[in-house]
């Protein structure tokens, strides 16, 4: 396969993978990981229904772009077999992820699984019509070497006119629909990390979306949350939850001590969601989220409030949130779409 | 030959005091982009001579070089002008925003300010920061109360909800700083929530970038520089235009349509926020309202975000620290 090629998006990760950051920050060493008590337990991770669709899903999801970040196809396919070893059913990714790779190779690595999977995808139209989001499917099940898709959601609705652009005559919104009805996907919906607002006015069109996908973390509850005003809405409408940026995106609310990313990933796979997405781009990142994932148990009430609580300070200037306050986490091509400036010219 | 521009531009009331200003505003930012401080000193006396009375800048501002070269502008002269800047405690403690104003003092080489304005005003938990025992409304009221400043104001660029937290507060504040410009009154529009609030409260209104910042708006040729300059005067309720200006030739032109100025009529506005609208929708000239890279480095570390090395400001502060003898090293790094 062709060298990675580089996304600006998170190109600031330099590969530091969310939860792997933590014992280089920690000063933890390579005797850690072997750690008996890293070990990953014996089960399964749970089932979840999603939303009304009379579909279950594993608790916890398998994230498209780190799949991409990892270093090489082997170690790919390594993270993906054995997520799927301990019942990780959900698998998340997008036409745009390291221009074409992470699906390459996700589609490679679910061979012989693909009937036991769920698959998703997501189109990047960025205000662009149906006929090029009916190019990108094709694509994307070309690359995800499939027939169909168990979920295909428009990506990123990031920006404030995303909403007019995807319902117009013509818009993306038109192509979910066909896709649908041609039986090229089963279920339908949208993406996005930055406002709450947005994510309304995209829900306030009533159009028939299966899922949202949206932020979730200690830090969203204070912070112009989607906790407190899209997750009930959503819920409201049967439409199902999909949680993703538990631990701020890349390790943000771990590497600046708000909480572990135990506490971090148990808050947001405790939320009324279907799953919780997480990237995972080295093994040890792997182990650290099956070990909450496998035999997963809610926390109490109680628990949750305790760790809202423990975020408030760090939390109410949406510090560990770059994702709503900067520009870091939109992507090139939704970037190029709005006429934005690059990475490179607008850095944050 | 220099060309001079003696004139006079139309003033207005400042909010319910009992004080008068320019309606252009000389921005003072941008005056640290002058090649060398004798043109600084030039640009300054041209524009009290052209009838500019209103000075902004800021203790931030290049690591005080643009308080520094106006304060110099200034001397002689101080008594024509109403003189601002700005405090940065970007949430500290009061006590630091009034060491801040004995810096600007001193650089700006007066006594007394007639407008001291907490700068920036940007993030979500600000206006519980200020008004906090401690806060920066504390330095507000006893600078007021010692006669270092006549009036109290806040600014900020990013999110109209932030202005509106901060005047909720109830502190009583004398002057609102905010960007008006034609995009803005259809993308998070300080025009349509900020400005009427500030008009109903008698508070005076500061426009800012009128230009929509750098200006990239009038590089693509959707407006031109002195339609968008036109309208952002014309709102009904405005006090002044705040705008950068960093060289003669600018100060020029923007004499020339002050004194000249007669206010956009109500349909012509609008025409212009039609034409607008379309690019205003998503904010892509407006991105001192969605990227971080236009708040100031002082307004970062407060808050714990992370410093864009690329930034000018940042550049100046790192610059800062090369001890190259010089009181404003450029840079050369």
């Amino acid at each position: 396969m062709a060298s990675k090629p580089e996304i600006n998006r998170r190109s600031f990760i330099k590969g530091a993978a969310v939860l792997g950051a933590v014992p280089l920050i920690r000063g933890g060493s390579m005797a850690q990981q072997s750690d008996p008590s890293q070990q990953v337990p014996a089960g399964e991770v749970p089932k979840k229904p999603l939303g009304r669709t009379g579909v279950q899903v594993s608790a916890m999801g398998l994230g498209g772009y780190h799949i991409g970040s990892a270093e090489t196809d082997q170690a790919a396919m390594e993270i993906v077999a054995k997520a799927f070893d301990h019942g990780v059913r959900f698998f998340d990714n997008a036409w745009e992820y390291h221009d074409g790779l992470s699906e390459e190779r996700m589609g490679k690595a679910l061979q012989g699984k693909r009937d036991q999977a769920f698959v998703m995808t997501k189109v990047c139209t960025h205000g662009r019509d149906k006929k090029i989001a009916m190019r990108m499917l094709e694509e994307s099940l070309r690359r995800l070497q499939t027939d169909h898709l168990d979920l295909w959601q428009i990506h990123e609705v990031v920006y404030d006119n995303d909403p007019d652009l995807i319902f117009a005559t013509d818009g993306v919104a038109e192509a979910l629909q066909a896709a649908k009805q041609q039986g090229k996907v089963r279920f339908i919906g949208f993406t996005g990390h930055k406002d709450p607002e947005i994510h309304l006015k995209m829900l306030s069109h009533d159009f028939p979306f299966d899922t949202v996908q949206m932020p979730l973390n200690c830090c969203d509850a204070t912070f112009r949350s989607f906790e407190t005003h899209v997750l009930p809405e959503a819920t409201r409408r049967g439409i199902a939850a999909l949680g993703m940026k538990s631990l701020g995106g890349s390790g943000e609310l771990v590497r600046h001590g708000a909480v572990t990313p135990e506490q971090g990933l148990r808050y947001a796979m405790s939320l009324p969601v279907a799953t919780t997405i997480s990237g995972v781009d080295t093994m040890q990142v792997l182990d650290q989220n099956l070990k909450v994932a496998v035999n997963f148990q809610p926390l109490a009430a109680a628990e949750m409030q305790s760790l809202r609580d423990q975020c408030r300070f760090l939390a109410s200037d949406g510090r560990l949130e770059l994702f709503k306050m900067t520009t870091k986490y939109d992507g090139k091509v939704g970037r190029e779409q709005h006429h934005f400036p690059t990475t490179q010219e607008l850095p944050i | 030959m220099p060309q001079t521009s003696s004139g006079s531009i139309p003033l207005r009331k400042f909010g319910r005091a009992d004080a008068k200003i320019s309606v252009l505003g000389f921005g003072g930012h941008h005056l640290g982009d002058a090649p060398d401080e004798k043109t600084a000193v030039e640009i300054i006396h041209q524009a009290v001579d052209g009838g500019i009375t209103f000075y902004d800048n800021c203790w931030e501002y290049r690591r005080g070089k643009t308080e520094v070269w106006m304060g110099a502008g200034l001397k002689g002269r101080r008594d024509k002008v109403f003189l601002m800047t700005k405090t940065c405690p970007h949430g500290r403690d009061g006590s630091l925003a009034l060491l801040m104003l004995e810096e600007s003092l001193r650089r700006l080489q007066t006594d007394h300010l007639d407008l001291w304005q907490v700068h920036g005003m940007a993030f979500d938990n600000d206006a519980e920061l200020f008004i906090r025992k401690g806060g920066a409304a504390e330095a507000l009221e006893k600078a007021k109360k010692d006669g270092k400043v006549r009036f109290v104001g806040f600014t900020g660029h990013q999110n109209p909800k932030v202005h509106l937290a901060v005047l909720n507060t109830g502190f009583p504040f004398d002057s609102v700083q905010m960007p008006l410009n034609p995009f803005d009154a259809n993308f998070r529009s300080f025009e349509k929530q900020v400005l009427p609030e500030l008009v109903k409260r008698g508070i005076a209104v500061l426009g800012m970038k009128p230009l929509s910042g750098h200006g990239a708006a009038i590089k693509n040729g959707v407006i031109t520089a002195e339609e968008s300059l036109r309208y952002a005067m014309s709102l009904p309720g405005v006090t002044t235009t705040i705008t950068g200006i960093d060289s003669l030739d600018v100060l020029h032109q923007n004499l020339q349509i002050a004194q000249n100025f007669t206010p956009m009529t109500e349909p012509e506005m609008q025409q212009l926020r039609d034409r607008c609208k379309q690019d205003a929708a998503d904010g892509r000239f407006e991105l001192y309202k969605l990227s971080l890279q236009f708040d100031n480095p002082e307004a970062r570390l407060a808050h714990g975000f992370p410093l864009d090395t690329q930034q000018s400001e940042v550049r100046d502060m790192l610059g800062a620290t090369m001890n190259t003898g010089h009181p404003f090293p450029e840079r050369k790094f």
